[in-house]
């Protein structure tokens, strides 16, 4: 556990001194929660019934951000060790390979859920305070598993994408541009929503948890395979 | 300290090392010498738990390759060709990252002692891309000596570096043997390797030599003859009909000569050609350095050491 929080401290560290990326994680969560703020404010003078649709409609930015979010976070993380030439060093070190992986990983996913977790948070709050309370039915199990489960899920998943793409090119703009593929599975509830008019229901919500679990467990058992000292030696590009 | 087997790392048809043993003892300089592609980057990384052997055994610091990976990295300092730093970073925080990787009980005051054993404690607060390439090469020794492992593999730690810094490189490198750190070195310098190793290995995929600098050179260099003629003729090379003579070849008036023993064998080779009708102006014993013994080495294959 030392070793994983040393590597995951540097790591943050070091992407804290990349503008880019530091904009990058952090413009996305403040368009999507200033769009999602902006539509509920727009939405004042609505009946309540209307003002939960818009609600509905704001949770499916929320779904989007952890995905988008670590993008850039673990493409960095891997694609700059090979371009500073530092996977050798590290890899010789006592770091056992499933440390490396998990905290690749946890560098990018625990700022993913933070940040959605937070402007989540502020979105509520500011919601509050323009309405004068949230309106019945907004903030049921659904909703709240929405946010609280399918949220980490997303994030480790495009984690994942971006961890197994940037393993396989030290061009990070390829990188960006195939791990934002990623970003599909958190599409599909918003079309679902938007074309059936439906609320936020449970069925879709574990339908969606239960995808995001079985692509998991796949993309991290390539993960793991792909995270072995041999490999990233010697297949790594 | 280090010992190997029968060690062997085939990438599917290609085989990169082939049954290499070794013994280096405690405080010991291995130098490792080839051409690119003969295995010595290949064998350090075996010996670091980085590649798997796919036939043959390893120790390192009395731990099994393979079995004890976590036990061996942790013994083992290593100095990669291109050493890699995070370059947004600070020298001391690079340094403070693998001292804390590495388990260093006191990080901090390791870094410190590591910075300014080597000269770098005054840049200490200074990214990594500022540094010149032999200020980076000092950096990346302090980071191979930071958990004071017992074993260092240093592959081409001079490559690419200015003179004066190569032979700070090199002042640095022999220190370690005098506090019992058992070092391979991986180089293509050959006077590098003749000045800081006390064994040379010549591999190209196997073992083509392993002896001291100056066994190997004795070897090889005291089986060639020059001698002087005043009156040179082909016929004093084809007609020796000498068995200690391996071979001959007439150059202007220089005849050399490769003999078995020259102690034993110039005063029958003189007396033969005195015979033949030389006049014998003058003998040499060839005076050759490493790189003339590891480009017949090379030139000359696969005989064992």
């Amino acid at each position: 556990m030392g070793r994983l929080r040393v590597l995951v401290l540097k790591e943050w560290e070091e992407l804290f001194k990349i503008k880019m990326v530091v904009y990058g994680a952090l413009f996305l969560p403040l368009l999507m929660g200033g769009l999602a703020g902006f539509m509920v404010w727009q939405g004042q003078s609505l009946p309540v019934e209307a003002q939960a649709a818009l609600f509905n409609t704001a949770l499916m930015y929320f779904l989007i951000l952890p995905v988008m979010i670590p993008v850039t976070l673990a493409v960095y993380s891997i694609v700059g060790e090979k371009e500073q030439g530092t996977l050798e060093p590290l890899l010789a070190t006592p770091l056992t390979d499933w440390e490396i992986f998990a905290g690749k990983a946890l560098v990018a996913v625990i700022p993913s859920i933070g940040l959605t977790w937070g402007v989540f948070s502020l979105f509520l709050i500011s919601a509050h305070l323009m309405l004068g309370g949230i309106p019945a039915g907004v903030l049921s199990v659904p909703w709240l598993m929405s946010i609280f489960v399918l949220s980490p899920l997303l994030a480790v998943f495009g984690v994942l994408v971006s961890m197994l793409v940037s393993s396989r090119t030290s061009d990070p703009r390829a990188a960006y541009q195939f791990s934002g593929l990623a970003v599909v599975p958190s599409l599909v509830p918003l079309i679902v929503y938007s074309v059936q008019l439906t609320a936020v229901n449970l069925f879709l919500v574990v339908l969606e948890g239960g995808i995001l679990v079985v692509l998991n467990a796949a993309l991290l058992y390539l993960a793991v395979k792909l995270f072995r000292r041999e490999e990233i030696l010697t297949r790594w590009k | 300290m280090l010992r190997t087997e029968g060690l062997t790392r085939a990438f599917g048809e290609r085989t990169a090392v082939e049954n290499l043993t070794l013994d280096v003892g405690e405080g010991e300089i291995l130098g490792l010498l080839g051409p690119n592609g003969a295995g010595k980057t290949t064998t350090v990384r075996i010996l670091s738990c980085l590649l798997a052997p796919t036939g043959g055994r390893a120790w390192v610091a009395g731990h099994a390759v393979g079995e004890e990976a976590q036990a061996i990295r942790g013994a083992v300092g290593i100095l990669t060709e291109s050493p890699g730093f995070y370059k947004r970073l600070s020298v001391e925080r690079n340094l403070r990252y693998f001292a804390e990787l590495y388990g260093v009980p006191s990080p901090r005051e390791a870094v410190q002692r590591h910075l300014e054993r080597l000269g770098l404690w005054d840049r200490r607060a200074d990214a990594v891309a500022t540094l010149s390439k032999g200020l980076r090469q000092r950096l990346a020794l302090a980071r191979a000596l930071v958990h004071e492992p017992r074993v260092l593999f240093l592959d081409e730690p001079t490559s690419g570096l200015d003179p004066e810094s190569a032979r700070d490189v090199r002042r640095f490198i022999s220190e370690l043997a005098g506090e019992r750190r058992t070092v391979l070195l991986c180089t293509h310098n050959l006077s590098e390797a003749e000045e800081l190793c006390t064994r040379i290995a010549v591999l190209r995929t196997r073992l083509i030599a392993l002896d001291s600098p100056e066994a190997l050179k004795r070897r090889m260099s005291a089986s060639r003859v020059t001698v002087q003629l005043a009156n040179p003729q082909a016929a004093f090379a084809t007609d020796l009909g000498l068995a200690a003579v391996r071979g001959a070849t007439l150059e202007g008036s220089s005849l050399t000569v490769d003999v078995a023993d020259p102690d034993r064998d110039v005063p029958v080779l003189v007396r033969r050609l005195v015979e033949l009708g030389a006049e014998v102006r003058a003998v040499n014993r060839n005076a050759r350095t490493l790189e003339d013994v590891y480009l017949d080495l090379m030139g000359g294959g696969n005989g064992a050491a």
